[in-house]
C-alpha cells in the first residue's frame, strides 16, 4: 500500500546522513506524511481522506516512480560532474539524447528479439546509457579541454538534444514521436534503479578515494595536483558519470512508456532543470536529491490523481510549486553553496 | 585526454597562451565565423549520414567517385536554407545568378526579418546583463510577463481612447512601457535576489522561466481568456494599436517601423553602455565586481539596475511580439528568449555585434520553413545547427588551438585579464572588456 519511495524509510538510514539540512528536510517531509496519514484516517470522508488515499497508492507509488527516476538520477549525475568542478546544466539534454535512443536501438533490435540473451527493451537501455554518456564526454572535453564556458556549453548540449533527438526520429520514423514499441518497463525498476543509484552514489561520494578526490576537485584542485592526481582526469570522470546517470534516467522514463515524444520541449518537458533544482534542494548529498526528487514527483502524481477524482486543482500551478519552493530556499536559507573552484578551469602546474 | 596533464607540454603552451587569451575584436569576428562554418560543416555530415541511413525510393544526391546513393542532398539544403530565407534572390540551377522576378517586399524576407526584429530585443537584454557580469537566462520569462502585460494594458486602455491612429500612436507607446515596467520587474527579483542574497542567478531566472510561463497561463486561462477562443489566448488589441506589414505581405507579421525602432534600440544601448557613468559602472562591476567596489561603485546596485534593464528590454521583446507578431498574447510564446542567449554569445555581448547575429538567426528560422517545404530534410536540423553554432562560440580555445597549430597563432597584446584562464558564470563578460566596442558579426 505505501509508496515504497516515501521519505519515511529514510530514517532508517540516519545514521548516515550527516548533514542538518537535509535531516531536517527528511524530518519535515516525513511529518507532513505522517499528519496527512492520521487525518486521513480520522477523516476519510474530507479531502484529507482523499488526499492521503491518493498519496498512499500503489498508483500513485508508481507513478511517482516514474516520474521520479530522470529527476533524481539525472540530479545524482549533476552532484558527480558539479562537485568535480564541472556544473553540468546540460542534464535536460542528457535526458533527451537517451530517451530517444534507448526508444531507437530497442526498436531498431526488435521487440522480442534478444542480443546474447539480453531483451531488445534492455539493449536499448543500454544504448541510451551509451548514448547520454558519449555526449557528455563531449561536453567534458569542450569544457575541460577547450576550456568553454561551462553554463554556455551545457545550454549548447540542451539546443543540439533538443534539435537532434526529433530529427533523428524524423529520419529514422517519419515524424518528431517515435511509434510505440508495445513493451516497457515496469516501474519497480525504476524504483528499484533510483534507490541503488542513490545509495550507492552516497557511498561513491563519501567512502571511497574516488569521492574525496571529486570533492577536492571542486573545492581545492591545487590540493589535489600537489598531492598528484590529475584534475582534469577526476573532472572527465565527473561529467562521464553524470552522463551515466542521465542516461539511466532518460531510458528509464522513455521506456517505461515504451516511447519517445519529440514534440514542444520533448517528453523531458524541463525534468533536467528540475533535477538541478533538486540535487540544490538536497544540497549535494544524493539522499537528500532522493527526496527532492520523489517531492516533486509525488507532488506532480497526487495533483495528476486529484484531478482525476474530480478536484478542480490548477495544474500548472501545482508544477509551479517546486520552482518557487527553490527560489525562496535560495533566498532564505542561502544553504546552497557551489564548490569553491566549480566554473573554474584548473591549469596544471607542472 | 587525460594523457595531456603528464606528458606537460600542451599544457606549457596553454599556460604561456593563457596571459594572451583577451580577445581582440578581430578574433572575435574570426571565432564567431569559424563557429559559423565548423556548424555548417558538422550539419553537412549530419544530413550526409543520416540521407544514407534515411529510406527513400530514389536518390536525392549521388556523391560523385563512390556512386553512393543519399536520400538527401547536402548542398540542396544549405542553397534552400539560406536562398530560401530570403526569398530566393538567387537563381539555383537556372541561367543567370539573379532570380529576375525577386523583390526585397516577399513573404519569406519578411518572416526572417520579423524574427530579426524580436531576437534584436531578446539578444540585446541578454547582452546588457553579460556586460554586467550576470547570467541572465531569464529573458524568456521576462517577454512572457512583458508581453502579457503590453496586451493587458493595450486592452485596459483601448475603449478610454476614440479609435485612429493618434489613439494607436499613444497605445503602442503605452503598451511597450507596460511591456517595459512588466519585463523590468520580472527581471528586477533575480537581480535583487543577486544582490542581497547571493542566490545564484543562473538558478533564480531559469526557475523564474517556468514560473512566468505557468502563472501567465493560468491568468489567462481563467480570467483573461478571449471568448470562445480555442487556444489559450487574450482578445485582439485593436488593429490600429498594432505594428502593421505595411510593404510585406500580411501573413508575414514583419512591421518596418518596428525594426527600426530596434536598430535605434541598439544604438541607443551601445552608447549607454559605452558611454555614460552608468555603462562604465555596469562595465566595471562585470569584469572585476571587487575592484568597482573600491573604486566608488554600489555593486549591489549595478546588479539590481542591470538586472532590471536587461528583463525591461526583454519585456520591450514581449511588447513587440505581441504588437507586431500576434496581435494578441497566447500561451504558445515562442523560446525567443532562449534564442537572445545564442544570439548575446555570438555577438560576443556587444549591442553592436546582436544586429548581424539576429539576423543569422532569423535566416536559420526563415529557413527551417524553407527546407520543410522544398526539401525532404527534417526542418529540425536548423536547432541542431543553433546548438552547434553556440557550442563552437563557447569554445575559442579550440579554435586558438587550430591556429596555433596551423602556424597563425592569436597572440595579441595582453590585455586588463588576470589570473590566467580563470572563468565562472561572468567570463562571457570578460571577453568583451577587452574590446572596447566594434561589431563581432556574423
Amino acid at each position: 500500500m505505501r509508496n515504497p519511495l516515501a521519505d519515511a524509510s529514510i530514517p532508517v538510514l540516519d545514521g548516515l546522513i550527516e548533514d542538518d539540512y537535509v535531516r531536517m528536510l527528511v524530518v519535515s517531509t516525513t511529518g507532513v506524511l505522517g499528519l496527512l496519514g492520521v487525518l486521513g484516517l480520522l477523516f476519510p470522508d474530507s479531502i484529507a481522506g482523499d488526499l492521503s488515499g491518493i498519496v498512499f497508492s500503489s498508483s500513485t507509488a508508481s507513478s511517482t516512480a516514474r516520474l521520479a527516476a530522470p529527476i533524481v538520477l539525472a540530479g545524482l549525475g549533476g552532484i558527480f560532474a558539479e562537485k568535480s568542478g564541472v556544473i553540468n546544466i546540460g542534464l535536460e539534454g542528457l535526458l533527451i539524447i537517451s530517451a530517444f535512443v534507448s526508444v531507437y536501438v530497442a526498436s531498431a533490435v526488435g521487440i522480442g528479439n534478444a542480443v546474447l540473451g539480453v531483451p531488445a527493451i534492455w539493449i536499448g537501455f543500454l544504448g541510451g546509457i551509451a548514448a547520454s554518456t558519449l555526449l557528455s564526454g563531449v561536453f567534458g572535453i569542450v569544457c575541460i579541454e577547450f576550456k568553454a564556458d561551462q553554463i554556455i556549453a551545457g545550454l549548447a548540449v540542451w539546443l543540439i538534444a533538443l534539435g537532434l533527438a526529433p530529427f533523428m526520429s524524423t529520419v529514422f520514423f517519419g515524424g518528431v514521436n517515435t511509434p510505440n514499441l508495445g513493451a516497457r518497463i515496469g516501474w519497480r525498476y525504476s524504483a528499484v534503479m533510483v534507490v541503488v543509484a542513490t545509495l550507492a552514489s552516497w557511498w561513491a561520494l563519501n567512502r571511497t578515494a574516488f569521492g574525496k578526490h571529486l570533492r577536492a576537485a571542486g573545492e581545492n584542485p591545487k590540493a589535489l595536483d600537489t598531492v598528484g592526481v590529475s584534475v582534469s582526469r577526476v573532472r572527465h570522470a565527473g561529467v562521464l558519470l553524470s552522463g551515466v546517470f542521465s542516461g539511466i534516467g532518460g531510458s528509464a522514463l522513455a521506456l517505461s512508456i515504451g516511447q519517445f515524444v519529440g514534440s514542444g520541449d520533448t517528453m523531458v518537458q524541463g525534468k533536467g532543470f528540475i533535477a538541478i533544482v533538486a540535487y540544490l534542494f538536497g544540497n549535494y548529498n544524493p539522499l537528500g536529491t532522493l527526496g527532492a526528487g520523489v517531492l516533486f514527483a509525488g507532488l506532480d502524481a497526487t495533483q495528476i490523481r486529484l484531478q482525476q477524482l474530480g478536484y478542480a486543482v490548477p495544474d500548472t500551478l501545482v508544477q509551479t510549486i517546486p520552482y518557487v519552493v527553490v527560489i525562496v530556499v535560495l533566498a532564505l536559507v542561502g544553504r546552497t553553496r557551489l564548490p569553491e573552484a566549480a566554473g573554474e578551469h584548473y591549469e596544471t602546474e607542472d | 585526454m587525460s594523457g595531456t596533464d603528464s606528458d606537460g607540454l600542451p599544457s606549457l603552451a596553454r599556460r604561456v597562451v593563457a596571459p594572451f587569451v583577451d580577445r581582440t575584436v578581430a578574433e572575435r569576428l574570426a571565432i564567431s565565423v569559424a563557429a559559423i562554418l565548423l556548424s555548417i560543416v558538422v550539419g553537412f555530415a549530419i544530413v550526409l549520414v543520416s540521407g544514407r541511413i534515411a529510406e527513400c525510393s530514389t536518390a536525392a544526391w549521388t556523391m560523385p567517385v563512390t556512386g553512393l546513393g543519399f536520400c538527401y542532398d547536402p548542398f540542396e539544403v544549405y542553397v534552400v536554407l539560406f536562398n530560401g530565407a530570403l526569398g530566393y534572390p538567387f537563381a539555383a540551377g537556372e541561367p543567370g545568378l539573379f532570380n529576375a522576378g525577386w523583390t526585397p517586399f516577399n513573404l519569406s524576407l519578411g518572416l526572417t526579418l520579423s524574427e530579426t526584429t524580436l531576437l534584436i530585443f531578446t539578444g540585446l537584454s541578454v547582452a546588457v546583463a553579460f556586460r554586467a557580469g550576470l547570467f541572465n537566462i531569464g529573458t524568456q520569462g521576462q517577454l512572457v510577463v512583458g508581453g502579457l502585460a503590453t496586451a493587458l494594458t493595450v486592452l485596459a486602455a483601448a475603449p478610454l481612447l476614440p479609435a485612429g491612429p493618434v489613439a494607436g500612436l499613444a497605445l503602442i507607446v503605452l503598451g511597450i512601457l507596460a511591456g517595459a515596467v512588466g519585463g523590468g520587474f520580472w527581471g528586477a527579483i533575480p537581480g535583487a535576489l543577486k544582490a542581497y542574497t547571493d542566490a545564484n542567478e543562473v538558478i533564480t531566472t531559469i526557475m523564474l522561466n517556468f514560473i512566468a510561463a505557468n502563472v501567465a497561463y493560468v491568468l489567462v486561462l481563467e480570467v483573461f481568456r478571449a471568448e470562445g477562443s480555442s487556444v489559450v489566448a487574450t482578445e485582439y488589441v485593436p488593429e490600429y494599436a498594432q505594428f502593421l506589414p505595411w510593404v510585406f505581405p500580411q501573413s508575414s507579421d514583419f512591421a518596418v517601423v518596428a525594426l527600426v525602432f530596434g536598430i535605434a534600440f541598439i544604438g541607443a544601448l551601445y552608447y549607454l553602455v559605452e558611454h555614460t557613468s552608468f555603462g562604465y559602472d555596469l562595465r566595471t562591476s562585470g569584469v572585476q565586481a571587487a575592484a568597482a567596489e573600491y573604486g566608488g561603485v554600489n555593486a549591489k546596485a549595478t546588479t539590481v539596475r542591470a538586472m532590471t534593464l536587461s528583463g525591461a528590454i526583454g519585456g520591450v521583446g514581449g511588447a513587440v511580439w505581441v504588437l507586431m507578431s500576434e496581435g494578441r498574447w497566447m500561451a504558445s510564446v515562442p523560446a525567443l528568449g532562449f534564442d537572445g542567449i545564442t544570439v548575446s554569445i555570438l555577438a560576443g555581448n556587444n549591442p553592436l555585434g546582436v544586429l548581424p547575429a539576429a539576423f543569422l538567426f532569423g535566416l536559420l528560422k526563415g529557413g527551417a520553413l524553407e527546407i520543410g517545404f522544398r526539401t525532404d530534410v527534417p526542418p529540425e536540423l536548423v536547432g541542431v545547427l543553433r546548438g552547434l553554432i553556440i557550442l563552437f562560440v563557447a569554445m575559442p580555445e579550440f579554435f586558438r588551438m587550430i591556429g596555433r597549430y596551423a602556424g597563425v597563432g592569436s597572440r595579441g597584446p595582453g590585455g586588463p585579464k588576470t589570473g590566467g584562464s580563470k572563468s565562472d558564470d561572468a567570463d562571457p563578460a570578460d571577453d568583451t572588456a577587452a574590446t572596447d566596442g566594434g561589431a563581432a558579426d556574423a
